[in-house]
């Protein structure tokens, strides 16, 4: 099965260099067979590298110990589940499964769009085979998944061997969430590749009109949106799994994530500049290149060992690789903008100052200045090494002291931006718009204050976050009213009409409703508290309102490790409420261990307590207990985001319907026919 | 991040991890301070070695009767710039807490450049239906725009 899936993945290589050279020939000669050939090229390359994944997760289904990356990464008592995480925990695999998903994007796209877009496509398709021919390059020649354990024998060849067992998966991995992060991560990562694509594909082209601004709009969201999934999920994953209490680290590798999600959400939002008002347009094809080009950064910095960071896997010189890859990106952008730079003419000028156009300008600023400035921040020990000969470490209070004053501006924009009006926005309009959040606002923070909020920037946060809510609720009671009045229905069936005519935008205003409960969360971190103790058996330790009484220790032999527990009765106020579990898990496989945290967790806060060990000393248990205030709000509103995106996604009920409602209420059918009128009546109002 | 000082260890003082969260643990796996080192992928969470080595050296400064400042200084000297939980506010450190500031300045400078200019352009060259090229009879046009106007009404 090795040979197999090495020859389906050197196969997956040659079909790519077809379809990208095949596909260059067929744009210059435009015949129509060589189009098609290069097409069907590219859904071959998806095919081949489908299959070559699968020979792979094969190989660690059947413990096949003649394979170095399986022997590496799995073991025979690991659980098929974990086996299906063995496939992305290192550094070949991981560049597989990259291809993997890459593979399944590409393949979506040439199958959707075969009969479409006709001019655009074939550019596309070259572009994306070129993408797909770097990391294919990388999986066959640098980094192959498929090599297999040999020693030279005296002939000078190899001679197989084979281990009976494998050395485990690293236990940190294994996790449930570890099979559902990278997968997500991972899709945000390469899914930016399709948006990439479609916009330089247009740019090449010279391709009229506006359809590629919303291929590349629909395309974003879809990868934006694994992305925030991809990235809460790492955070939750090292909440409930590392043990030290937080999600964030401002590790390299966390920040690499989230550069594309910045210029990404950027990108998403100066979109609208484009569609509405055919603005800013030189910008956001740099927003598309930039956010493609940070994935590949992201991966660079994580590979090639630039940056230090506890996720880098070994360091190897395939970092070199990406950098080429990159520089080649650049140039490619940068060529096809200076030929085509009248091709982005913008069509329109600013009207006025206080619009929503220029709190669209002040959104793209501070996404941008966060995304520089984390950037730089994560790059700045290598700046210092040049300039001064040695390493300043940059870690998490530079970060945070950075972010948070950017972070808060961006929720202020995002309060302001819906009320402000496209064009221009007059007095009245502001006082009206503005009163009710604003006050709202004000009144919140006011009251926090005076019940003994004094953390000033989780104040400030609060205030913004109660300002931002009542703007998203103020827009949906001003919609529904309106539906309401005509249609009669319930409050809620009159928000649920609302959203679903106009997806867009009351899909954006429920993602920033998951973004207020994020950062509500993230305020909350203000006000942790955590202690750690040696406890005897039987004892006690207190905190917060919570008295923790260490009842006895066990020990749980599993398939794959064996887990020394702690049984921890929650007390509260007197009353038992609940029992953690708190555990330490030993692999014998690979001689590591593991935590696992109990967290009891509430909306109002998280108890989080650790097994920190045993004082070889003292022969005694440490528990390191936590209360993390409001930590919940940052997983509930990462979902309410995804459902945002989601809705956001879904095409608008077609504007026929309300037509139709208005002035031939039995017409639906009919009125059909009228479809081209939404060619002309911009998509949404927003 | 949990702000303060952590007390890992029963017999260090309070003070250890003041200033212990000021330094990095230098074990090269963990992006942490020393004073809350929890290992990433160690042995378990708790303080690695490293960090407990810090944490002792810090102990034994204390115990000179250095001041806070002077214990982070001797620290630094010792294990080098890379110790740094953040970078100082001096030296070449200092281009790393201005660079963010120059940043959102030049952006700043942009966005106005780019206000001026778009204000300055000459009058939009409007996307009117017309244009696109896809007929439109006037009764569906005033029927798309009543449907504007009512969407729009407070």
């Amino acid at each position: 099965m090795d040979v197999f899936g090495s020859f389906a993945l050197i196969l997956a290589f040659v079909c790519a260099v077809y379809a990208f050279v095949g596909g260059i020939a067929a744009i210059i000669t435009r015949h129509p067979l060589l189009i098609k050939s290069a097409r069907q090229a590219g859904i071959a390359v998806c095919g081949l590298i489908f299959t070559a994944t699968l020979s792979l997760v094969y190989l660690f289904f059947t413990d096949n110990y003649s394979v170095a990356y399986v022997v590496s990464h799995s073991n025979r008592d690991l659980s098929t589940f974990f086996k299906i995480a063995a496939l992305w925990s290192g550094q070949e695999g991981s560049l597989l499964f990259w291809s993997f998903l890459l593979a399944i994007y590409v393949v979506s796209v040439l199958l959707t769009y075969r009969n479409k877009n006709g001019e655009l496509m074939p550019y596309v398709g070259v572009i994306l085979a070129g993408v797909q021919l770097f990391f294919l390059t990388i999986s066959n020649f640098v980094a192959s998944p498929f090599k297999v354990l040999g020693v030279a024998n005296a002939v000078g060849n190899f001679n197989l061997v084979a281990r009976a067992d494998g050395n485990g998966l690293n236990p940190v991995l294994q996790y449930p969430e570890m099979v559902i992060h990278p997968p997500n991560l991972y899709s945000g990562y390469t899914g930016f590749t399709i948006p990439f694509a479609f916009a330089l594909a247009a740019l090449l082209a010279r391709y009229p009109g506006e359809k590629w601004i919303h291929l590349t709009r629909k395309w974003t969201m879809i990868a934006w949106c694994f992305q925030t999934m991809g990235i809460l999920l790492g955070a939750h994953w090292a909440y409930a799994v590392l043990g030290w209490g937080g999600y964030w680290g401002w590790d390299p590798v966390e920040n690499a994530s989230l550069l594309p999600w910045l210029t990404g959400t950027a990108f998403l939002h100066s979109v609208m500049m484009q569609e509405k008002r055919g603005m800013m347009k030189v910008w956001n094809v740099w927003l598309v290149f930039i956010t493609f080009m940070l994935c590949i950064l992201g991966t660079l910095l994580t590979r090639s060992g630039v940056v230090s960071s506890v996720h880098a896997f070994a360091q190897s010189s395939i970092g070199n690789w990406f950098v080429g890859f990159l520089c080649i990106v650049m140039g490619v952008c940068l060529a096809a903008y200076f030929k085509n730079k009248d091709y982005l003419k913008s069509e329109n000028q600013l009207d006025s100052l206080v619009s929503r156009e220029s709190s669209f300008l002040f959104n793209n600023l501070v996404l941008l200045v966060a995304c520089v400035a984390v950037l730089s921040g994560t790059l700045f020990p290598v700046f210092s090494e040049w300039f001064t000969g040695s390493r300043i470490s940059v870690g998490a209070p530079f970060f945070n002291k950075v972010n948070i004053p950017l972070g808060l501006m961006l929720m202020f924009l995002t309060g302001v931006g819906p009320l402000l009006a496209w064009r221009k926005t007059s007095t009245d309009s502001m006082r009206r718009n503005f009163q009710v959040p604003l006050s709202a606002g004000l009144i919140g923070g006011i009251l926090l204050f005076a019940v003994g909020v004094r953390e000033m920037f989780s104040l400030i946060c609060f205030t913004l976050c109660i300002f931002v809510t009542a703007t998203i609720v103020q827009e949906f009671y001003r919609g529904a009213r309106v539906v309401r009045v005509r249609s009669g229905a319930s409050w809620l069936a009159s928000c649920v009409d609302l959203t679903l005519r106009n997806t867009r935008r009351y899909g954006g205003y429920i993602v920033h409703l998951g973004m207020v409960m994020i950062f509500i969360g993230l305020a909350g971190q203000a006000f942790n508290k955590e202690v750690e103790k040696e406890l005897p058996i039987g004892s006690t330790i207190s905190i917060g309102k919570y008295d923790l009484l260490l009842q006895s220790m066990d020990q749980k032999q599993e398939k794959n490790y064996v887990a020394d527990r702690m049984i921890v009765e929650v007390m509260k106020d007197q009353k038992p409420v609940m029992m953690l579990y708190p555990e330490r898990r030993n692999f014998p496989a690979n001689q590591e261990s593991g935590t696992m945290v109990a967290i009891y967790s509430t909306l109002k806060e998280d108890l989080y307590v650790v097994y920190a060990g045993m004082n070889p000393q003292t022969n005694l248990p440490t528990v390191h207990a936590f209360i993390n205030p409001l930590v919940k709000w940052v997983w509930w509103g990462g979902m309410v985001v995804v459902m945002g995106t989601i809705v956001a996604l879904v095409p608008n009920r077609a504007a026929v319907v309300v037509l139709a409602r208005a002035e031939a209420p039995s017409g639906v059918r009919e009125l059909s026919g009228m479809r081209p009128a939404q060619v002309t009546l911009r998509e949404g109002h927003d | 991040m949990p702000p303060g000082a952590t007390r890992l260890l029963a017999d260090q003082s309070d003070r250890t991890h003041q200033i212990g969260s000021k330094i990095k643990c230098m074990c090269n796996g963990c992006d942490q301070a020393a004073g809350k080192c929890y290992h990433v992928g160690g042995a378990y969470s708790g303080p690695c070695d490293t960090a407990k080595t810090m944490l002792k050296e810090i102990d034994t400064h204390i115990a000179a009767g250095l001041n806070d400042q002077q214990v982070l200084d001797a620290m630094i000297k010792q294990y080098g710039p890379l110790a740094y939980v953040e970078p100082p506010k001096s030296g070449f450190g200092l281009v790393a807490w201005l660079m963010p500031i120059l940043y959102l300045l030049a952006g700043l400078t942009l966005v106005v450049v780019v206000m001026k200019r778009w204000r300055k352009r000459p009058a939009a060259i409007a996307l009117a239906a017309g244009a696109n090229g896809v007929h439109v009879s006037p009764e569906l046009l005033a029927r798309a725009r009543q449907q504007a106007q009512r969407e729009t009404e407070e």
